[in-house]
């Protein structure tokens, strides 16, 4: 097993690995930028004083990445409610920056690409327009790239203040709107919670996790995502603590269309990180897998595209391209995404 | 339990060292696995032998020197930078595999070692003192960091002034210090005791040749130094000497403007600067001649303790 999932699984064990083992530790770790990530995990447990001199000064080094994109998050969503506030149009935080502002543990030392925030369906509009008013920019001039954001996904195409560099994606749903799986935005909408410090909604905490596990599962191409498979053991690590989650999690899963997903969520973390799930929970998701087949099939790809396979292995190649289509399968309808995928590749990757 | 487990003995040809050197830069171990026989000589020839290849220390940096494309090979060869999975650079050709590596290795620190406040500066010791010399590109810094070395400094480094914000130390990085076009002659003229590599012809700063770190240094490499002076050079022909002494805000912001990781650093990095430029005596320097910048670095009042 790769070591990385090793001391995920069991951080304790950190103090049995030799130096050449930690070694292959750290540069797992660095090739698929978990360091920060790991300096928690090793903090958490208490294992900080068992790392080999040198270590630990530059795994906990890399936190100020985080750290700099969370104090970037914060300044651009109180920009963002500078623009969009005056016209009461409520801002819900997704993924990362829910977790940065709902305090939630999952957020420290990881990773943000860039800010997920999703506004009502109905104030689109209003919104783009004092957006633009506000100085935010698109990023795609691609003709077709806009067409294909605006007819066929969950969200506008990506934009960006014109003195900032943080990118903002602002959802309108959860998931594309040409994809097999549509979750309701109105109920998402109906559970949030507004945060008591910030002028913020946040999803509930089973929407949370059934989210994320959409963004790996359903929506993502898998390969690469082994920070997304950690967010939700981690979330699930968190969020299980609640008193009543696991009771509501599966309904809601059912009310948002997002059985599947969560199943792969639960089989993966439960098979690759060892997080703790309840039985009967693990049980009652299995009567939402897939056919026997795909199941077995999903159950050889999934691993080997997301265990840290460098330095020791070889890329897994074809089993990525094999998920890559998957989710593009998930996405869209057959017909449109054969000319979608023709059309990527008249252009060969440029753009 | 997966492929990897079922196959040890695969996995320990791929982990094999063969073709691995391992260095000591100041903190960091360095392990770089490359084919080309040349870049080992003339790694050797600056830092002397490797290492010896045990487990006793964990390489923090671990590099790949490759060769490019393999229809390249015949008429133009390349080499190919790694850091781990990360491709940071398009091929250089294979002649300049060694500024390839030491810029690979630039990138490596700062873009990692946030341990430490990195500033783009030279640093130098004399009696315990450390002397910081930041500065942009072209501004003269190398050749001026390269002649004091060869004066009786002690080189700390050349590329990144590296400041423990924990302690307010500066840690030494002594490393080949690149010489770019006209500097290459007049380090040779400075001192023949200068050590210079080959020279690499246009490369993407010109041509470029290594001043050898002095052995005093590398011996030294563990050593910190607490900040003394700090000094921004700029270099215009022609000009006599002029020293301005700086206010400490002023030199803050300067500094803050030059360091590689000021931003990222945060609150962090502010407190480590402003620690670092209330002990320190600042001077902006003007100058045209070495010979003369050297000597009055070397008159520079001793700092308070």
């Amino acid at each position: 097993m790769s070591l990385l999932l090793f001391t995920i699984r069991d951080p304790a064990a950190l103090s049995t690995l030799s130096r050449h083992q930690w070694n292959l530790l750290l540069r797992e770790s660095r090739s698929q930028r978990l360091c920060a990530r790991l300096s928690w995990i090793i903090e958490d447990r208490g294992q900080a004083a068992v790392c080999p001199p040198g270590v630990w000064p530059d795994l906990s080094a890399q936190r100020f990445f985080s750290e700099y994109k969370q104090a970037q998050i914060r300044l651009e969503l109180r920009k963002l409610q500078k623009a969009l506030g005056p016209l009461g149009i409520p801002i819900m935080l997704l993924k990362g920056a829910a977790y940065v502002h709902a305090g939630l543990r999952v957020a420290r030392g990881r990773d943000f690409a860039d800010l997920d925030i999703m506004l009502p369906r109905e104030r689109l509009e209003g919104a783009e327009t004092a957006l633009e008013r506000g100085n935010w920019i698109c990023e795609t001039k691609n003709r077709y790239d806009q067409r294909y954001y605006r007819r066929w996904t969950h969200e506008l195409p990506p934009l960006h203040h014109r003195t900032r560099s943080l990118e903002v994606d602002v959802h309108h749903a959860l998931l594309p709107l040409t994809g097999r799986l549509r979750p309701d935005p109105a109920l998402i909408w109906a559970a949030g919670r507004q945060l008591r410090d910030a002028p913020y909604v946040v999803p509930c905490p089973e929407d949370l996790l059934l989210h994320a596990a959409a963004q790996v599962f359903q929506d993502g191409e898998i390969a690469g995502q082994l920070g997304g498979l950690l967010d939700l053991h981690q979330l699930i690590g968190e969020l299980g603590t609640e008193p009543g989650f696991w009771d509501r999690l599966l309904p809601r899963a059912e009310a948002l269309q997002l059985c599947r997903p969560l199943y792969y969520g639960l089989r993966f973390t439960r098979s690759m990180l060892d997080t703790k799930i309840p039985a009967e929970i693990l049980r009652a998701a299995q009567a939402h897998g897939p056919g026997a087949l795909s199941n077995r099939v999903m159950g050889l790809l999934v691993p080997r595209v997301l265990e840290p396979r460098y330095p020791i292995r070889r890329p897994a190649r074809a089993a990525a391209w094999m998920l890559y289509l998957r989710a593009h399968w998930l996405r869209m309808p057959p017909g449109l995404l054969i000319l979608h995928l023709f059309r990527k590749a008249l252009r060969g990757g440029k753009d | 339990m997966n492929a990897a487990s079922r196959h040890p003995a695969r996995i320990a040809a791929r982990q094999a060292p063969g073709n691995g050197v391992r260095y000591r830069h100041g903190p960091f171990g360095i392990q770089v696995d490359t084919p080309l026989q040349e870049l080992r000589q003339l790694l050797a020839w600056c830092y002397g032998p490797p290492a010896r290849g045990d487990d006793s220390d964990i390489p923090r940096f671990h590099v790949r020197v490759i060769h490019g494309p393999l229809y390249r090979r015949p008429l133009f060869p390349q080499a190919l930078f790694k850091a781990d999975a990360d491709t940071p650079f398009a091929p250089f050709p294979r002649s300049h595999a060694f500024p390839l590596l030491e810029w690979g290795l630039n990138w490596c620190i700062a873009t990692r070692a946030h341990q430490y406040l990195m500033l783009h500066a030279g640093v130098l010791e004399r009696d315990g003192h450390a002397l910081i010399l930041p500065a942009v590109p072209g501004s003269g810094k190398s050749t001026l960091t390269a002649a004091l070395a060869l004066s009786g400094w002690r080189l700390l480094s050349d590329e990144f002034g590296l400041l423990d914000w924990r302690g307010g130390l500066l840690w030494p990085l002594p490393r080949a210090i690149p010489l770019k076009n006209r500097s290459i002659p007049v380090i040779r003229a400075f001192s023949p005791k200068a050590e210079l590599g080959p020279t690499f012809p246009k490369t993407r700063k010109g041509d470029v040749a290594h001043l050898r770190p002095p052995e005093d240094s590398r011996r030294r490499q563990h050593e910190p130094a607490r900040p003394g002076w700090i000094v921004f050079p700029r270099f215009v022909a022609g000009n006599p000497l002029v020293l301005t002494s700086l206010r400490h805000s002023t030199a803050f912001t300067r500094l803050s403007q030059n360091a590689f990781n000021y931003r990222l650093l945060g609150a962090t990095g502010f407190d480590a600067l402003q620690g670092l430029t209330r002990t320190c005596r600042c001077w902006s320097a003007q100058f045209g001649d070495l010979d003369a910048m050297v000597s009055a670095l070397e008159r520079l009042p001793h700092p308070q303790t």
